[in-house]
């Protein structure tokens, strides 16, 4: 008898290895029943989408009076309550109320919070605030309205590259509501003027104390890389979408740029580890003479026990030599759910996120990079943000990053390899056909 | 004989109504085995009927057998170099850290039992590793390993990239988790030392036996059972471990493990059936360390429930 309790005790807990996986467990069988619209079937480059639910843009003329839910990652700043109580206040009178529910900080959190809802057909989030990175996954999946005839009417108020983001098969599955690009931080007191090329900044960077950057293995890895390899020529996927055009002598000569930066150093060693907090924190010690960082980073850094505070400016990242420049577009859509129950309500949502009105709004008051050409020119904007024509200039030269339903392993195929490069572990040349090879069978996932 | 038939003839007197003893016992343990089957044996079941199928990441509500005698997830699984990498760093970190657990806490187990003013405090003091909650243990770590502003690289005057390297990056999750974890081995083989009767020491005492002598003799075989349940909770965990590696490295520098790679597949890449058939795989490897102990050591488990 005790010797049975023993082995059914290890049973027991041996199975708790086993719960972990089968809590997520989905049940994605589709349903293409109910409303609120037609259907579409779209296109680009052998991606398909059939059966979606389209949108209708009148419908946010009048929508049925209600609640609807808004979900997003925890409001750090402010700016989402700011922007549902502006909501409320200017529609209660027509009885339309929007509920902000806050998700928690990390993005691998947001996304797995807003899927598991979505794999339950749950109406908690009427709209939520997309990461650009997930937007082809959600719709691949059937949890996304098809926005294109609103986005459409609207197409030459955006910036560019934002738009890219909600586009996918030939269709718009939202409506961006922020963005984000990455400057080159550099010190005022030890450089006159930016350098112009990747080159010179690394070459550069070795007099000034360094570079530093976000080098761990994680998404913002697979930006940092991308903004070299794309401003060299490099490319992530081939135009058919369907194959891998990484293994290119565009991208290992970026890496080798960024390796050789590491070796000679134009970088410390400890970037392999840094995300965003350690790379603000070497970059307040004031040691470094550069740093590559989102624009949060500008006011940020100004704050606490700085070393840099004042000390420094921005400028859009520069051009890598003999090529092009580039730069990676970061930011938030407004997707609508299938499965909410007002999607005129929700449309309206996401037309005031992305008005003029709230735009102004979030770039002068949380300094979120707006979305519509018109917020940079605006007197007020240029007065409250000093870096608003290089801002500007960053989203104007910035890309996506590839858009597709299985970026989740295309972005870590990038990230790993070129993490196990600058840390030494494998050649350029080497780690990038490997990733190559990786993002090839990422992308025959079933 | 004789006393069984007694037996039975009494339990028939008491029941008179006529619901059968054995029957009866049957009714009475069902409700839990029924919540035991949901809670436990449902979710074991369910992920492995995920891991003997494809979900499709592309297209919605498509999904399919997965190849030959559905077992394609596990041949992906076994045929992948990274999942015997993460087996190899999740059984070195398992023997390394469980070993210097068992060290250290019996250590502190035999510290803690001496009679001396303030025992209550230190017992509470030791626990509160244990207390803090893995991820915040490791964030801690985190921030005492950066580089090159760490404190570690402070006292050393260094600048080595800790968490970077191979195979730094995995003695730093070894010793968090030992710093976490030694003391619920110590709480554990605390509790064994204080079944064993001081009498065998005084006689021991009387015999002329020598401190290390009743340590040897004494204290390690009659703690011996307590010690192989510590062990057998604390290796169990260890081949589980996820958190630590999770915050400290992402999985980069030789730190991956089976957790974090079967979490990489299912809930980062949603590929369900491959995550499915890595976390089946991790439930079997567990499960062969847990019949070796049981089989190995499992005599003396009954010696200790028999005392």
């Amino acid at each position: 008898m005790r010797g049975r309790f023993g082995l059914s005790a290890a049973l027991a807990v041996s199975a708790c290895a086993l719960v972990v996986a089968a809590c997520g467990g989905s049940d994605s069988s589709s349903s293409s029943s109910g409303g609120g619209g037609g259907s579409s079937s779209s296109s680009s480059g052998g991606v398909t989408v059939t059966g979606a639910k389209v949108i209708d843009p009148n419908s946010m003329n009048s929508p049925p009076k209600g609640t609807i839910h808004y979900c997003q990652g925890k409001d750090t700043n402010g700016a989402a309550h700011e922007n549902v109580k502006l909501f409320n206040q200017k529609y209660a009178s027509q009885g339309y109320k929007v509920v902000l529910t806050e998700f928690p900080a990390s993005a691998d959190q947001q996304r797995a919070q807003f899927i598991q809802r979505q794999q339950a057909k749950s109406n908690d989030c009427d709209v939520f605030s997309s990461d650009v990175i997930w937007t082809a996954e959600f719709a691949s999946q059937k949890w996304l309205y098809d926005l294109s005839p609103y986005v459409s009417k609207f197409r030459a108020k955006y910036i560019p590259a934002p738009l890219e983001t909600v586009h996918y098969a030939n269709k718009y599955w939202g409506v961006p509501a922020s963005s984000d690009a990455a400057f080159l931080f550099y010190r005022t007191d030890k450089v006159k003027s930016p350098p112009a090329t990747w080159q010179a900044v690394y070459a550069d960077a070795a007099k000034q104390g360094g570079i530093v950057y976000q080098g761990a293995p994680y998404e913002g890895l697979t930006c940092d890389f991308l903004e070299l390899g794309f401003a060299a020529g490099g490319q992530v996927l081939d135009s058919s979408g369907k194959k891998s055009a990484f293994n290119s002598p565009a991208n290992v000569k970026a890496l080798q740029l960024m390796v050789d930066g590491i070796k000679n150093g134009s970088a410390p060693k400890a970037v392999t580890t840094y995300m965003e907090p350690q790379t603000d924190q070497a970059w307040t010690s004031g040691k470094y003479g550069y740093m590559r960082n989102w624009t949060y980073a500008y006011a940020a850094d100004q704050t606490g026990g700085s070393k840099v505070k004042g000390k420094y400016a921005v400028a859009p990242l520069p051009t890598f030599e003999g090529a092009g420049k580039a730069g990676i577009l970061g930011g938030h859509n407004s997707v609508i759910s299938v499965y909410t129950k007002n999607p005129g309500l929700a449309l309206k949502y996401a037309d005031f996120t992305a008005s003029p009105e709230w735009q102004k709004i979030s770039l002068e008051k949380y300094s979120s990079a707006a979305i519509l050409n018109a917020t940079y020119d605006d007197a007020g904007v240029k007065k409250a943000i000093p870096y608003a024509a290089e801002l500007k200039q960053a989203l104007g030269q910035a890309k996506a990053r590839p858009v597709s339903p299985v970026y989740p392993q295309i972005s870590q195929a990038i990230y790993k390899n070129v993490n196990d490069a600058l840390a030494g572990r494998a050649s350029p040349a080497d780690a990038i056909k490997k990733a190559s090879d990786q993002i090839n069978s990422a992308l025959s996932t079933f | 004989m004789e006393a069984a038939s007694i037996g039975a003839g009494a339990s028939q007197r008491r029941r008179s109504k006529g619901i059968p003893e054995r029957r009866l016992a049957v009714l009475m343990v069902a409700p839990s085995m029924i919540l035991i089957a949901i809670v436990a044996v449902w979710p074991i079941i369910y992920a492995i009927w995920l891991s003997l199928h494809e979900y499709s990441v592309r297209v919605a509500g498509l999904s399919r057998w997965a190849g030959p005698f559905g077992l394609r997830n596990y041949s992906n699984a076994l045929s992948d170099p990274a999942w015997w990498a993460a087996l190899e760093h999740t059984l070195i970190f398992t023997v390394v850290s469980v070993a210097l657990e068992l060290l250290i806490g019996l250590a502190m187990a035999m510290a803690m039992h001496e009679a001396f003013r303030g025992q209550g405090l230190l017992r509470t003091v030791v626990l509160v590793p244990w207390a803090v909650l893995t991820v915040v243990t490791a964030i801690m770590w985190q921030t005492m390993f950066v580089s090159p502003y760490g404190f570690v690289n402070t006292v050393l005057g260094t600048s080595t990239v800790w968490l970077g390297s191979e195979p730094q990056a995995l003695i730093i999750i070894i010793i968090a988790d030992v710093w976490k974890t030694a003391p619920f081995m110590a709480l554990l083989i605390l509790a064994g030392l204080q079944v064993i009767p001081g009498e065998i020491y005084e006689a021991a005492k009387v015999d002329g036996a020598t401190t290390w002598q009743r340590f040897t003799r004494i204290t390690l075989p009659l703690l011996t059972p307590a010690i192989l349940v510590a062990l057998i909770f604390r290796t169990l965990d260890a081949l589980r471990i996820f958190d630590l590696p999770y915050v400290l490295t992402g999985g980069q520098n030789g730190t991956s493990t089976l957790s974090t790679i079967a979490q990489e597949a299912f809930a980062t890449n949603r590929i369900y059936g491959l995550g499915a058939a890595m976390a089946v795989l991790t439930f079997i490897v567990v499960m062969v360390v847990s019949f070796s102990y049981i089989k190995f050591v499992g005599g003396n488990i009954r010696g200790l429930a028999d005392d």
